[in-house]
């Protein structure tokens, strides 16, 4: 009995000083094994009491379960003891904060689209539906059914691109230069009321420079329903740029003309970016106003052409050049980087 | 249009606290965009700077192309001064400058300030200035002559100095394009009143008609002729004052029978002709040309005349371009004396196509285009008139012949309350809505007596040919009574009914996708030309589609409308690479333009078909942990996972099935199937196409065409739950001929009931494996919806699956 006894303390008192010099998961684990696993040290005496009187038996049954007991919380703190010296470590041995991230490859909507996007959003918001409309034109959507006729000064506020071919040998066909068409397309096949925005690809005849591209894209608007006014007009766009550029804007309407409104204004948006009077001021140059689309009445006419009683009927329109939108919201100074493509361009939005 | 400020005043008093800036802003906002001010002389010290008179000129001591003028300023002693200007004469009123002025430099053109200065060994204390030192323009080679009137020792500034609007006038404002039609607006936009210029003048007894007769054939084309006749005019320069109204106007002044004609045109918005009668003979006509007739225009220039042309005619045929330019035969020289002034109110179109075809767009035909109204030819006749007396030393004939077959009547609208409110959306009074229109010349007949019911009649002005519908009238009315009154009113209406927009939001989706894939979006030109589609597209396919080419190009590199989207994203790889990108993924959205030529011609059959199509592609090598290019090459597999992503994204199945395709390398060509359904192209593309674009590295490319895909997308799928019984996952390799695609041994292996998921995770070939034969690996996953499989029945499924694989791919287990 003794024996059994003595061989028990010895075995604790060795594997304490073995987990003590235990310095990692492995080396405790391999002490675990040794000493309590299923053919350890602590296991192999147990298993050898078989033999011994049935008091001696429970004597140093108790005896050995007291040194497994003793032996488990010294492994679990042995344990718990290396895992703090672990983290201990992996703190001191600080990262360097500052090195660069691994690098992940981002997407990334081109700023035309992200703007779009956002206007749209603005007027679906608002009650528009959006629709699209096709780019290649003919001249009665383009300009003869917005009033527009050939030979009529005002088209020479629209230079045009115009294809080598006719339709039925007499239609020439064109590229839109604003989304206007897309008024009489779809006040064709629909009945007030209207409230649709149209965003779209349009093309202008005319020299680049840092204001001026010959492609650009345009959203529409359209609002055709009894007692449409101006005010309303004003309202719909004040929204807008609210929701656009921040609250508290306000928009500011003046005369203006385009064959197919009446009235018709120009709209500009209070400056965003300083208060109003700032010489210096990027965004504005002093000016306080951003000018940002034309708009106005549905002119008579047009509601009349599509079959819907002008008396009953009154509409406001307007259209919004995006990337002009874009360059005052991102502060781009060449509309002409917008289809260069260049990544260190783009990478920027 | 330039409009003086001085000339303005002439006709509208503006008063003095209204400074330019807050006059232009008032007319922007309200009438026409003010787009520019010039102030002339802003910059000349008044003291320095003055109203000279030269009172003596003395050949220089010491230089041969030098003189000294003596110069009485108004102010202390004359001062002798040395000058190079040829056209220096004693008597003359000169602009002269004293010590310390600051003036240009007459060479360089920049600012200095006038020194005491050794000219040829003569002290020169001041200056007599040319345009250019004053700053007024880039002329240099005399000095500015003023007139014999200007009042010696007046500052300059004074006398000559001026502010200058540059005025955009809309197109439909014929009226505002005058110096009168823009005192009309300043007026009603300040409350002021509106002198218009005295047109009375002396004449003979002899009225016009003895001397000239005018006949229209066509009334349509020219609804007023106005002819006076003035003799005894002698030709030679204008006056000063006339002379500097045009420069003001931007205008360069020529003789004085001209510039009688553009000052009227410019003070009144008439364009003018003058005839030489003597040159003229018999009836004067107005009618289309006719067939095989020419005519020598001014520019000496024979010109055939088109059938539609409109011509002035005397009895031998065309003498003039109606509205567009004089004939040489007619025209007035230094010799005439007798001339016939022509005053008409022609054909806006006529007089607009003729200027365009002859490429002879002028101040005048900017006029006409507009639609005068035929009071102006009237007005104009007899303002031009009268200063032919007065300038030109004429004697006017009595009365003028006036061929006006249908005078016009004044336009009167009817403009209801309610509509004037609904249009307007705010409530402007009766007493303002009249005094508005009455400020702007209208005549108010009746008004709406404040009831709702109510209506205004209103008579507009002679000048507005403009006005015709009630909503002209409101117009008028908000852009004076200010925009600001208006309140910001938000609809107050239902919305309409919804409708699905199923094109643009798989776009939508399809773009969000490959962003969310890494893929940068960009915008190219719709525009290209058939050498670089050539490059990307066989030349059968490029002569079948025929793209639209343009008529009028910006440059030869947009010349037709693209009918695909590979040569443009190439481009934008090629420009990556030389803005030095290392990983180079990007995309583009946009449309093709595929012409539909015969066929049907109703409706939008006449327009070609614009296809949604998204291009892709991958370029350049994957990077390091530190943003480094590595040696890996994106590869066919790299643009390949984009795509699956898109596919994933859409929750839409997607196989790829190996393929050729023009431009692309074979064997590294891949469509895109959505079940039987081609929707698109995945390929490396083709070095000799990769040399055309001057790219030198390997380009994987990918296309998906929307409207293929349409139909195959957005169908309902019900959610899988998540598998609750642990899944048991067990690798299997086989060996097969190299040939076999792997997606077919993945079909077989995930048609298993028992399989979720079989991914390949290693292929090899290796001659030991046998001849053309490869070896390729799947992890399996095995599940089942209703309990836990063990491994035994991982086993049993994976021999069964194994003995299918023998039988369809003669696979055998790799040892």
């Amino acid at each position: 009995m003794t024996s059994t006894t003595d061989r028990i303390a010895e075995i604790e008192r060795d594997a304490l000083a073995a987990l003590a010099s235990a310095e990692d998961d492995a080396s405790i684990e391999a002490w675990r094994t040794r000493v309590l696993g299923r053919s350890g040290e602590l296991t192999g005496v147990l298993r050898g009491i078989g033999g011994l009187e049935a008091e001696e038996r429970k004597a140093v049954g108790a005896e050995a379960n007291r040194a497994k007991q003793v032996l488990e919380a010294a492994l679990e703190a042995r344990r718990e003891a290396v895992r703090r010296a672990a983290l201990a470590s992996a703190e001191a041995d600080a990262l360097d904060v500052t090195l660069p991230g691994r690098p992940v490859g981002i997407g990334r909507l081109h700023p035309v689209t992200q703007v779009r996007r956002k206007i749209l959003d603005v007027f679906e918001r608002l009650g528009f539906q959006v629709i699209e409309g096709p780019e290649v034109e003919l001249d009665e959507y383009n300009f003869g059914a917005l009033r527009i006729p050939e030979h009529h000064p005002a088209r020479d506020m629209w230079d045009t691109f115009w294809f080598d071919e006719e339709v039925d040998g007499k239609t020439p066909l064109l590229l839109r230069t604003h989304t206007s068409p897309m008024q009489i397309r779809h006040m064709q096949s629909h009945e007030p009321p209207i409230r649709v925005a149209v965003p779209g690809k349009c093309y202008r005849y005319e020299a680049t420079d840092a204001t001026h591209e010959w492609m650009l894209e345009q959203v529409e608007l359209l609002a055709i329903d009894e007692g449409i006014s101006m005010a309303n007009l004003k309202g719909t766009l004040e929204e807008w740029a609210r929701q656009m550029f921040g609250p508290g804007r306000k928009v500011m309407l003046r005369n203006s003309y385009f064959p197919f409104v009446e009235p018709g204004v120009e709209v500009a948006v209070d400056c965003f970016a300083c208060p109003g009077d700032d010489p210096a001021c990027s965004v504005c140059r002093g000016s306080g106003w951003l000018e940002m689309m034309g708009a106005g009445m549905v002119h008579p006419e047009i509601i009349e052409a599509a079959g819907y009683d002008p008396e009953r009927y009154t509409g406001f329109a307007a259209g919004m050049g995006v990337e002009r939108v874009a360059m005052v919201m991102l502060g781009v100074s060449d509309i002409r980087d917008f289809h260069a493509n260049d990544p260190r361009f783009l990478a920027q939005f | 249009m330039l409009v003086s400020l001085k000339w303005l005043r002439e006709y509208v008093d503006i008063p003095n606290d209204v400074d330019v800036d807050d006059l232009a802003h008032r007319l922007t906002m309200a009438s026409a965009e003010v787009e520019g001010i010039q102030r002339l002389g802003a910059q000349w010290d008044r003291d320095l700077i003055r109203v000279g008179h030269v009172l003596q000129v003395d050949p220089h001591p010491n230089a041969d192309r030098l003189r000294l003028a003596t110069v009485d300023f108004g102010g202390g002693e004359p001062q002798t001064v040395v000058c190079g200007a040829p056209n220096l004469q004693a008597g003359q009123r000169i602009a002269f400058a004293r010590e310390g002025a600051r003036v240009r430099d007459g060479h360089s053109g920049k600012e200095m300030t006038l020194k005491r200065t050794k000219i040829r060994d003569v002290e020169s204390a001041g200056m007599v200035l040319s345009e250019r030192e004053l700053g007024l323009s880039e002329e240099h080679e005399g000095i500015v002559v003023l007139p014999e009137d200007a009042p010696v020792g007046t500052p300059l500034a004074e006398y000559l100095g001026d502010t200058i609007l540059d005025v955009h006038i809309w197109p439909n404002r014929a009226d505002m394009m005058s110096i009168t039609g823009i005192a009309r607006e300043v007026a009603a936009v300040l409350g002021a009143t509106v002198r218009p210029p005295s047109a009375d003048y002396p004449t003979s007894d002899v009225p016009a008609s003895e001397a000239v007769s005018v006949a229209i054939e066509d009334p349509a084309l020219c609804a007023r002729y106005v002819a006076t006749v003035i003799e005894g005019v002698q030709v030679g320069p204008s006056p000063e004052w006339l002379q500097q109204r045009l420069r003001s106007a931007g205008q360069r002044p020529i003789s004085n029978v001209v510039d009688i004609t553009n000052y009227v045109m410019l003070e009144l918005g008439q364009p003018l002709h003058a005839f030489d009668l003597d040159t003229v003979r018999g009836e004067v006509g107005v009618r289309l040309a006719r067939d095989g007739e020419t005519l020598r225009t001014l520019d000496g220039v024979d010109r055939s005349l088109a059938p539609d042309t409109l011509v002035i005619t005397d009895e031998a045929g065309p003498i003039a371009l109606a509205g567009v330019m004089g004939g040489q035969h007619t025209e007035v020289t230094p010799g005439t004396t007798r001339i016939l002034l022509e005053a008409a109110r022609f054909d806006p179109v006529s007089i607009r196509r003729t200027s365009t075809r002859l490429a002879l767009r002028s101040e005048a035909s900017s006029r006409f285009e507009r639609g005068l109204s035929p009071d102006l030819a009237m007005e104009a006749s007899r303002r031009a008139t009268q200063l032919f007396v007065e300038v030109a030393g004429g004697t006017a004939l009595a009365g003028a012949v006036d061929v006006y077959p249908a005078p016009a009547e004044r336009t009167e609208v009817t403009v209801p309350r309610r509509r004037l409110d609904t249009v307007i959306g705010v409530h402007v009074p009766t007493a303002e809505v009249v005094s508005i229109l009455e400020t702007l010349g209208f005549e108010v007949l009746e008004t709406d007596r404040e009831q709702a019911d109510g209506a205004f009649r209103i008579r507009a002005p002679w000048w507005r040919t403009d006005i015709g519908i009630p909503d002209d009238i409101a117009e008028e009315v908000v852009r004076l009574a200010g925009y600001d009154r208006l309140p910001a009113a938000a609809i107050r209406a239902a919305i309409p009914a919804w409708e699905p927009s199923p094109m643009p939001d798989l776009r939508d989706r399809v773009v969000d996708a490959l962003v969310g894939a890494g893929m940068q979006e960009t915008i190219t030109y719709s525009l290209t030309t058939d050498e670089v589609l050539l490059r990307v597209m066989p030349r059968e396919d490029l002569e079948v589609i025929r793209p639209l080419r343009l008529k009028n190009t910006l440059s030869s590199d947009r010349e037709v409308m693209r009918p695909t989207l590979r040569h443009a994203v190439l481009e934008t790889v090629e420009r990556s690479i030389r803005a030095g990108a290392e990983r180079i993924a990007v995309f583009e959205s946009g449309r093709t333009y595929l012409p539909r030529r015969g066929g049907d011609t109703e409706g939008d059959g006449v327009l070609p078909e614009e296809r949604e199509v998204v291009i892709g592609a991958v370029s350049g090598h994957d990077l390091d942990r530190w943003g480094r290019p590595t040696d890996r090459a994106l590869d066919f597999y790299d643009a390949k996972g984009v795509v699956e992503a898109l596919f994933d994204v859409l929750q839409t199945p997607v196989t790829f099935q190996a393929a050729e395709a023009f431009g692309m390398m074979r064997g590294r060509t891949a469509h895109l199937l959505v079940g039987e359904a081609p929707v698109g192209v995945l390929a490396e593309v083709h070095p000799d196409v990769l040399d055309a674009f001057e790219i030198g590295q390997p380009v994987l490319l990918f296309e998906v065409d929307l409207p293929s895909l349409l139909p195959h997308v957005g169908g309902r799928r019900a959610a899988q739950s998540v598998p609750r019984y642990p899944a048991v996952e067990q690798d299997l390799a086989v060996v097969v001929d190299a040939e076999v695609p792997a997606a077919r041994i993945q079909a077989v292996l995930e048609g298993s009931p028992l399989v979720t998921s079989a991914r390949v995770f290693d292929v090899f070939h290796d001659e030991r494996l046998g001849e053309g034969k490869k070896s390729i690996a799947f992890a399996i996953r095995y599940q089942a919806p209703n309990r836990t499989l063990t491994s035994e029945d991982a086993n049993r499924e994976q021999a069964k699956l194994l003995k299918r694989l023998e039988r369809e791919f003669g696979a055998t287990l790799r040892g």
